[in-house]
């Protein structure tokens, strides 16, 4: 949501998604350039940044709390099978350290913030891996 | 076989909402224990609420789930207007039942297509499914889409919406706008006939039940808000005696609730009570869909549950479309809610089945008391007493097949185990210091 209002203030089309991930694919075209960002947590220090294009690792038990079981990895696996996968998708990962409400944002997932803000006006579509 | 002991455990239930477990233990041809563990930790909405304005609890109960929110809004919004002893508008009354509409498209195609039809058709879930069947698929998207554009117009947002209030709605919809619904809900309505064609040409085990099924039942509607609660064993009951008939109690395997009819033992809520006690209240179109696949209540066999569910599509569908026929925006989208003392009680119909609430406010509005039963908690018992007898007709399967057959039997709920477990039982030991 951070990164979206960042875009957004920058000038670029970024909408906030309410997480349902067979909703959000709907939403996706065959000929789009898509850049997913969410918050992960995957044990890594805060403010790590994953970076995945076209497919998220299989995580047993799924990689988030989701609906049902549908997290956003099963819901890209799912556009695959429909031929529904854009030409361009990427997903930013930021680790999250504190998931509480009302809880403050840690510098370190503010530092991470910018950085995806400047990937992504960047657009360096380059190989998946971890931002420092 | 003689006393050979088998264990059919699965870890981590898949394609359900929250966490639980299961574990059956069969010594010889004999089902010995059998425990649908729900180990998802307690959510603790009812002492969330305590303290909190009345005006909150539709927001706060909203986010028990993700998946039947609108059920959560509802059955706070009616039992808090019983406490104040305020009448909503009827044209409110109108656009409840259509929000509610959407929420039983969404849900229900969410666990036709995507949650319990790969068991029948031998899918390890909807990706494999949509490989083979991709025509499919599409129509679940386009009809779930289509129940999420009902949440949206009404609730302010698909997810958590938040536009249910005491009183009725924070903003109504125009007649115009209601009417942009108009040309998808046809579609959903002929795709939802189609659902039910297509269920009823499923595999079913051949598995029957005694059930006491148990629903709400209305004079004039299928019921959704509204209505006395029945039982097909001759409970009859207003909302506020609910807790004189039904009691929870706390088993060691589970942090959800189970819940019973006193004296009388498990029962099952959902669409098929609903559709066995009030299969003359469906529209013509619903009942003829039914009974074209030779659906007629009463339907006994769990897995039937699927083409159930399809025709609760067809219903959704066209009470949408009525509804939209019949609307006219109200003069003020919200009765006004003066804080009062009182108690209330209300009883609705989320797609798996009933929810109850009851508030008790101080004369400040506050919420001194708030008591939540979800339908999962009152189906919990009704599982296991399934696979009790389930799984003693699996004793000579292969034990991987048996075990899938199981799961599948849990799934014929759509249990939602978020929901279930969002009570706290607290009890402190102290020892006092010398």
């Amino acid at each position: 949501m951070l990164v979206s209002e960042r875009l957004r203030e920058l000038g670029l089309n970024a909408e906030n998604h309410t997480g349902d991930p067979l909703s959000l694919l709907e939403r996706w075209g065959a000929d789009e350039n898509v850049i997913v960002v969410d918050a992960i947590m995957t044990g890594a220090a805060a403010g790590t940044v994953r970076v995945w294009d076209r497919q998220l690792p299989h995580v047993s038990g799924g990689l988030a709390v989701s609906s049902h079981g549908f997290d956003i990895g099963k819901g890209i696996d799912l556009a695959q099978a429909l031929n529904r996968l854009p030409a361009r998708l990427r997903v930013y990962g930021i680790e999250g350290r504190q998931f509480e409400r009302g809880a403050s944002i840690s510098p370190e997932v503010e530092r991470a913030i910018e950085s995806v803000v400047r990937q992504i006006l960047g657009v360096g579509m380059g190989k998946e891996g971890v931002i420092k | 076989m003689t006393g050979a002991s088998r264990t059919i455990r699965v870890n981590t239930l898949a394609r359900v909402e929250g966490e639980g477990s299961l574990y059956i233990k069969l010594v010889g041809e004999r089902v010995a224990d059998v425990k649908l563990k729900i180990y998802e930790p307690p959510r603790m909405f009812e002492a969330f609420l305590r303290g909190r304005h009345f005006l909150e609890a539709p927001d706060i109960t909203a986010r028990t789930c993700g998946i039947c929110p609108i059920a959560y809004q509802m059955s706070a919004v009616h039992a808090i207007e019983r406490a104040l002893g305020i009448q909503i508008d009827p044209a409110v009354r109108l656009l409840r039942r259509l929000f509610y509409c959407g929420e039983w498209i969404e849900s229900h195609t969410l666990h036709v297509y995507m949650l319990h039809a790969p068991d029948f058709l031998g899918y390890a879930d909807v990706i494999g499914m949509a490989r083979d069947h991709r025509e499919v698929v599409e129509k679940a998207l386009r009809l779930k889409k289509i129940g999420n554009r009902i949440v949206q117009l009404l609730g302010g947002r698909e997810i958590h919406p938040i536009s249910a209030a005491v009183g009725g709605f924070y903003k109504v919809p125009t007649k115009s706008q209601l009417r942009e619904l108009a040309p998808d809900l046809e579609w959903a309505l002929a795709a939802s006939r189609e659902t039910v064609q297509w269920t009823s040409t499923l595999e079913f085990p051949n598995f029957e039940q005694d059930y006491e099924f148990v629903a709400l039942r209305h004079p004039t509607e299928y019921p959704f808000n509204e209505g006395r609660l029945v039982s097909s064993r001759g409970l009859d009951i207003d909302a506020a005696e609910y807790e004189d008939d039904f009691l929870e109690s706390h088993v060691k395997h589970s942090n959800a609730l189970h819940s019973v009819l006193r004296g009388r033992g498990s029962y099952l809520v959902g669409p098929m009570a609903r559709f066995n006690l009030n299969f003359d209240k469906l529209p013509a179109v619903a009942q003829e869909a039914a009974t074209q696949v030779g659906l007629r209540p009463p339907v006994k066999n769990p897995f039937r549950s699927i083409v159930v569910r399809a025709v609760e599509l067809v219903f959704a569908c066209a009470e949408a479309l009525r509804v939209i026929q019949e609307y006219e925006a109200p003069s003020a989208a919200c009765t006004e809610a003066p804080n009062r003392a009182g108690a209330g009680q209300a009883i609705t119909e989320a797609p798996r089945g009933i929810l109850y609430h009851r508030y008790t406010l101080d004369e400040n509005g506050l919420i001194l008391t708030a008591k939540i039963v979800p339908p999962t908690s009152q189906n919990q018992k009704r599982i296991e007493d399934d696979l009790r007898e389930y799984a003693s007709q699996l004793i000579a399967w292969p034990l991987d097949e048996a075990t899938w057959k199981c799961e599948q039997a849990i799934r014929n709920y759509d249990p939602c185990i978020s929901c279930a477990t969002h009570f706290l039982k607290l009890r402190v030991e102290r020892d006092e210091q010398p």
